[in-house]
């Protein structure tokens, strides 16, 4: 297995077969992400988006392949350690725990923390980029709008300051004005220097923030390239961003 | 207890339902003008009965909040811990009525600190042997298992302590607590109280304040969110395991200190404890300790009123009959939320 990074790769995810009980859901897929970045997966239901960060973020280990984080293999690390490591998630659907109040969400994010002393100004920064959630703090995160959902559910990834920050379909199930805030806020965690992976299905809005993309389709890659050339990629266009000629 | 048939309800059954409590109450309040003095000693002996019902129900709600499984075996888990309480008290300690006050104290702490480590190692065994392998398993395949934990925990305790009952000689003074008129209250019953509140108060504790609480509560609620956030979920659901095997150890020791107990005792006891968190809404701690202390009313009223109570014949159809009630009128019981997830 390698153990030095390769020319500054965060993560290289090398080879991967992930599967679903007896379903192959990743064939074989090669991704990197570079100290910085905001590189997104982009790609139809079923293509292997979520899938792939399952496999990163340790819910669901590869069977086969290799993925390392900072120099070290964590293929068949526990999701725990994989926190710990420097990676956490945002996940699909947002999966918030909905009896707790936004600040305990919010805490939990930083469950494997022992830096008592910099929670508070990581609570702070949450707190910045997202006014809304000092306002509720004490309310319970099940009752809270669907966008202001997602705001504590990229807050709570956050509180574990991770290195690298997994977004899982962000935008899902939001109204458009959330939208845009959503992706303004991606790019400000990433100008304050955390790297993003970004899944999405609104691939326009995902090419326009991030630096690399991938286009997965079942369970492999379609196409790497920078964002700014998947924009202007025909067979992108038709499939993922609805233009017809 | 308006609540138990909630407002959004259609009118039939909740007027029903209303009519029904109402019953219940005017009947107790004959009972109270009529025998005044049954009826206070048998309220405190239903809350004497319900604390030692809540150590139980209490197991079997941290259970089912972390894993949705209802684990049979625990109402057999906490049998055997009694049957073995009786053994290091006895045989062990060798404590009788002739020891020492400071003896019979400082002997029972020592008891009730081994039970609990034997509760919580027994349990929290079972969890890893049997239950760990089926966390992929449908729902169906664990339920059968933990009945069949359920039998195999019932015959160890049969060929360890055989089919005869244990129990104590009176080690705690049956003299009164207090008395007025004839209401007497004895020590032996406070003791059952007196253990469980500081043992209700500490799990309380352990599960708001806590980090090892926190844990528990997030993978109650979101599993694979919890695991992601860095919380070990094996090891949280072990310790809910252990938490759950030390109240059942703790429950074993005070039931045998009132009643007497054998190996199929935790049978039927554990089905009570089980309408008992039902009742107050499964998953929720305070709601199994309010359901356990209705049941040990309901049981000790059905059992020691006069004027037209059913009888101690009865206890069980009533017990039973409320749980087939609430499961049709409020599954989520008194105080249970009802969650998108159908919990």
């Amino acid at each position: 297995m390698t153990t030095s990074p390769q020319d500054g790769a965060l993560l290289t995810v090398e080879k991967v077969h992930t599967y679903y009980g007896s379903i192959e859901a990743l064939k074989g897929i090669t991704i990197e992400v570079h100290e910085g970045e905001i590189v997104t997966l982009i790609g139809a239901n079923g293509a292997g988006k979520s899938t792939m960060l399952r496999s990163i973020n340790g819910l669901n280990h590869p069977r086969r392949g290799s993925i390392v984080f900072r120099g070290k293999d964590i293929t068949r690390e526990p999701p725990h350690d994989v926190v710990r490591l420097g990676i956490s998630q945002s996940p699909e659907g947002r999966k918030l725990f909905p009896r707790m109040s936004v600040l305990e969400n919010l805490e939990m994010g930083a469950f494997q923390r022992r830096d008592r002393s910099e929670l508070r100004s990581d609570l702070e920064r949450v707190y910045a980029l997202f006014p809304r959630l000092s306002e509720r703090k004490q309310q319970r995160a099940g009752t809270l709008s669907g966008g202001e959902q997602q705001m504590v559910a990229i807050g709570r990834a956050l509180m574990a300051h991770p290195k690298l920050l997994l977004l899982d379909e962000p935008s899902m199930g939001l109204a458009p004005i959330f939208v845009e805030r959503v992706f303004e806020t991606i790019v400000e965690i990433n100008q304050q220097g955390t790297t993003i992976l970004l899944v999405e299905q609104n691939a326009m809005m995902a090419l326009d923030v991030a630096s690399r993309g991938y286009v997965l389709e079942t369970g492999t890659v379609a196409l790497a390239d920078d964002a700014k050339a998947l924009l202007r990629n025909e067979q992108v266009r038709k499939t993922y961003l609805g233009e017809t000629d | 207890m308006a609540a138990l048939f909630g407002t959004r309800r259609p009118s039939g059954t909740s007027l029903l339902g209303l009519f029904f409590v109402l019953l219940l109450i005017i009947w107790l309040i004959v009972n109270l003008v009529k025998t005044p003095n049954d009826f206070f000693t048998v309220l405190l002996i239903g809350i004497t009965t319900g604390s030692v019902y809540a150590l139980i129900a209490l197991g079997y709600t941290l259970v089912y909040g972390i894993l949705q499984l209802i684990n049979f075996a625990h109402g057999d888990v906490f049998a055997l811990s009694g049957l073995f309480s009786s053994t290091i008290i006895l045989s062990v300690l060798g404590l009788d009525e002739n020891t020492s006050a400071l003896g019979i104290i400082g002997g029972l702490a020592l008891a009730l600190v081994i039970i609990v480590a034997f509760g919580a190692v027994v349990n929290t065994t079972i969890e890893f042997v049997a239950y760990r392998r089926l966390r992929q398993a449908p729902r169906l395949a664990v339920l059968i298992t933990a009945v069949g934990m359920s039998f195999i925990v019932q015959n160890v305790s049969l060929a360890v302590f055989d089919v005869n009952f244990r129990s104590l000689p009176p080690l705690i003074p049956e003299s009164n607590v207090f008395k007025i008129g004839s209401v007497t209250y004895q020590w032996n019953q406070l003791f059952a109280v007196l253990a469980t509140i500081p043992v209700l108060l500490l799990l309380s504790w352990l599960v708001r304040s806590t980090k090892q609480g926190k844990g528990m509560r997030a993978v109650s609620q979101e599993p694979d969110a919890a695991a992601i956030m860095g919380v070990n979920v094996n090891r949280t659901i072990s310790f809910t395991f252990a938490l759950a095997g030390a109240l059942a150890g703790v429950g074993g020791l005070l039931y045998l200190i009132e009643f007497n107990i054998r190996y199929d005792t935790g049978f039927e006891l554990g089905l009570i404890a089980f309408t008992a968190a039902v009742l107050g809404g499964i998953g929720n701690l305070s709601g199994a300790v309010l359901g356990a202390l209705i049941i040990g009313l309901i049981q000790a009223f059905n059992e020691g009123l006069s004027w037209a109570a059913p009888g101690s014949d009865w206890t069980r159809s009533i017990v039973f009959g409320l749980l087939i009630g609430i499961l049709v009128f409020r599954p989520e019981g008194l105080l249970g939320e009802r969650t998108p997830e159908g919990a």
